[in-house]
């Protein structure tokens, strides 16, 4: 009974939020939320009484339960059914949302009672909303398809590769792997050029006709002198491949630990004969060389296996053994920007290997690093320290005390107060105390137009570095929620489990604070029109969210326990608004929406 | 370590003696010692180092030939990529594995299969055709690529001092 008639009651609101008050009504309940929630955290911590207690224990316990599942897999998913319809709808989702999110509070400030009922419920709508979710599984604008592969399922895939090719050109596997690293692991091109042309290919990869008969080993021959070494001596053990370039095993060897460990080759490691094409194969290597060293070499081998194919990339993060396949092509990335996120949580774009940063696109990126490592202090430097005379525009800094200044490029004479010309200020000097001398206005509103543009930067880059700074500072922050977990389990009596909504939150943090601030780099090379407002509306609605989460985090730890539910509340908030944003940031760069200030390479 | 040394400098002294490519003598300043070297070198013909005869210094350390040995003219050379101090910079020279200036290969840097006659025979067509893109010698540099003719004169004018002309 209850059970209908309360989502009954939340299902009438939603078309109510549809109209323009909605906008509206998401700005007043986090006022009166939070009032409420103080007025909760004030009986929880300044007089405890046993029924607040079991209430607040009581109903934090049941919720969390409620609100993991709300928070992480149902945001999403509910969003995932708002997919085909436009901005509108969008609007509403997220105010209907809110409202929920206000009634979840509500519900833990007021239903102290039949709380336990009324949480059940809300299990009962997220259920609700998985199902409806199944129906419609399909990926958001912003994400790619991908599969990470350990260096097991990497070495299966080449030995699977080799093995099929080895059959159909009757070559050994060794062999066949030299040509397969040749041909850059392109199976059908490699098997058709070698059909035309065996004798070529063979040649070309460095493999001799006559490879499988009469296989080099290590020999002493008489009247041999190492050319790298001068050593003569008989009995000299010495190695040559085919090519019958011959040294001592010793040189050899400096050689082969030189190009292995040094120089990180593998693949198309030459004979060190001078001029000599032909590659050193697996065999050679492992006659000649220590087992750690054979290692490292099969290890390198792995490497230009992901390295040849375009399809692979190895996880930039340190220490990371995995590859990641994605179908995208280079070509694409001005469409796309496919975030890709490794086994071990690292995200990185698969176009260019860099952290994370959507919704940017690659090449924007690369302009906006190369224009901030140029720029950004060279400009803020001239804005704080120079001006620009007014008639050629050539920038100058002030290095004397007198303010008559003389343009050294164009001779021109004016007050670096007023920017007036200075024969205006006649004889006597100080007559620029005068306000509004009509030269000096305009040529002022001249040079804030020259300055438009590097204040424009400016204004983008302080906001991009100030994610960036913040985020590390969540950061620092996040490092201290473990400790500050703890605490909170032996302060307020509550499990492990009930306070992971900390470390939810720090988490969405990060990674909202890294959308920001690409959002950031993004907007400065938009050009201006409806969609860009639309774009920057997103953009603040997600940074609000952020703030208020932000500011939240840095709260003491006996409050910590008090907010949790609006902390987990303002978290899926948070999450929501920028899957919304990277959505609709991604489905207009698809489909050509944005204009750009720059060529999009 | 050290004998491995001596021997092969001893040998490839003995083959540049016997067998010397055109317009390069060297060999040991003090045959004591096989880790110095002086080197001549002639200015390549139809460059404006024609005429001109540059000494060298080439110092050997002492696990060549696994390390590559130093070189430094002893005169004046006005060139893109030899140092105001005389020190040449070309790739040859610079020690194999990793790379300091991230735009050379592999192949192009010091390797045990090289020799003091590759060295002298690269350097010397290093002096006929500069290489501007990494120039050890940034005024040089400039002016080769930017007012040739008076690079030119500079380098005859030098050639034609260092002859006492």
């Amino acid at each position: 009974m209850r059970q209908s008639l309360f989502a009954g009651r939340w299902r009438i609101r939603l078309p109510s939020s549809l109209d323009g008050a909605a906008l509206r009504v998401t700005k007043t309940p986090p006022v009166t939320r939070k009032r409420k929630l103080d007025t909760a955290s004030l009986s929880a911590t300044s007089q405890p009484p046993p029924e607040p207690k079991r209430k607040a224990s009581k109903t934090t316990h049941k919720d969390s339960i409620a609100q993991v599942e709300a928070a992480l897999p149902a945001t999403p998913q509910t969003l995932t059914s708002d997919k085909g319809m436009d901005s509108d709808d969008d609007f509403a989702s997220v105010a209907s949302s809110m409202e929920l999110g206000e009634e979840l509070s509500s519900s833990v400030d007021f239903g102290a009672e039949d709380s336990d009922v009324e949480l059940e419920d809300y299990q009962d709508d997220d259920s609700a909303f998985e199902t409806h979710a199944k129906q419609k599984p399909k990926r958001k604008a912003f994400e790619v398809e991908y599969k990470v592969y350990s260096p097991q399922d990497i070495q299966d895939q080449q030995d699977k590769q080799v093995a099929e090719v080895a059959a159909l050109l009757e070559q050994p596997t060794e062999q066949t792997a030299i040509l397969l690293r040749f041909g850059r692991w392109n199976k059908e091109r490699l098997i058709e050029q070698y059909m035309d042309n065996q004798e070529e290919v063979l040649d070309k990869a460095g493999l001799g006709q006559n490879m499988s008969s009469n296989p080099p080993r290590i020999e002493a021959i008489d009247g041999f002198m190492c050319d790298i070494c001068c050593e003569d001596t008989p009995g000299l053990q010495s190695y040559a491949m085919n090519c019958g370039h011959r040294f001592c095993v010793d040189c050899y060897r400096q050689y082969l630990a030189q190009k292995v460990r040094e120089e990180g080759e593998a693949a198309r490691i030459k004979c060190p004969g001078d001029g000599c094409n032909k590659i050193i194969d697996v065999k050679s290597l492992d006659l000649l060389v220590t087992s750690d060293l054979t290692d490292r070499y099969h290890e390198l081998l792995m490497r230009t296996y992901v390295d040849d194919k375009e399809s692979l990339k190895w996880c930039p993060a340190p220490n990371c053994v995995y590859a990641v396949e994605c179908g995208v092509k280079k070509r694409e990335l001005a469409k796309i920007v496919p975030t890709v996120q490794c086994e071990c949580k690292h995200s990185f774009c698969f176009g260019c290997t860099q952290a994370d940063h959507q919704p940017c696109p690659c090449s924007l990126v690369k302009r906006w690093m190369k224009k901030c490592e140029d720029d950004s202090e060279t400009a803020n430097w001239i804005s704080a320290n120079t001006k620009e005379c007014p008639k050629c525009h050539s920038t100058i800094e002030k290095n004397g005390g007198c303010n008559h200044m003389t343009c050294r490029k164009c001779r021109n004479e004016f007050c670096w107060m007023c920017m007036g010309m200075w024969s205006e200020h006649g004889t006597s000097w100080y007559n620029c105390n005068r306000f509004e001398e009509k030269s000096g206005s305009e040529a002022r509103t001249e040079q804030a137009k020259s300055r438009q543009s590097l204040e424009r930067y400016l204004h983008y880059y302080n906001r991009f570095a100030n994610h960036e700074q913040s985020a590390k500072l969540d950061k620092d922050i996040f490092h201290k929620t473990e400790k500050k977990m703890t605490l909170l389990q032996s302060s307020s009596g509550m499990s492990w489990i009930e306070v992971q909504f900390l470390e939810a939150a720090s988490q969405a943090l990060q990674q909202c604070r890294q959308t920001l601030k690409w959002t950031y780099a993004f907007a400065y090379y938009l050009a201006r029109n409806s969609q860009t407002e639309m774009f920057e509306d997103n953009q603040k609605d997600l940074e609000m969210a952020v703030e208020n989460l932000s500011e939240m985090f840095e709260k003491s730890t006996d409050q910590l326990a008090g907010l949790k539910v609006d902390m987990l509340d303002k978290t899926s908030y948070c999450m929501r608004r920028r899957v919304i944003l990277l959505d609709d940031t991604a489905k207009k760069l698809k489909e050509d929406v944005w204009e750009f200030n720059v060529e999009l390479a | 370590m050290n004998s491995v040394a001596s021997k092969r400098l001893f040998q490839e002294y003995k083959h540049l003696t016997t067998d010397p490519p055109d317009g390069i003598t060297a060999g040991p300043v003090n045959e004591d010692d096989l880790f110095v070297w002086e080197a001549m070198i002639q200015g390549p013909e139809g460059t404006p180092y024609e005429g001109g005869v540059f000494p060298a210094e080439l110092k050997f350390p002492k696990d060549y030939p696994l390390m590559p040995p130093t070189m430094k003219f002893l005169g004046d050379i006005w060139h893109p990529n030899v140092y105001p101090n005389g020190v040449v910079c070309i790739s040859i020279l610079h020690p194999p594995g990793d790379d300091p200036n991230h735009y050379e290969q592999a192949s192009e840097r010091w390797s045990p299969i090289q020799s003091v006659e590759k060295i002298l025979i690269s350097v010397m067509s290093m002096i006929a055709e500069p290489n501007d893109e990494s120039p050890a010698n940034v005024d040089a540099a400039r002016m080769w690529r930017e007012r040739r003719q008076e690079f030119e004169k500079r380098v005859r004018a030098d050639v034609r001092r260092s002859l006492g002309l």
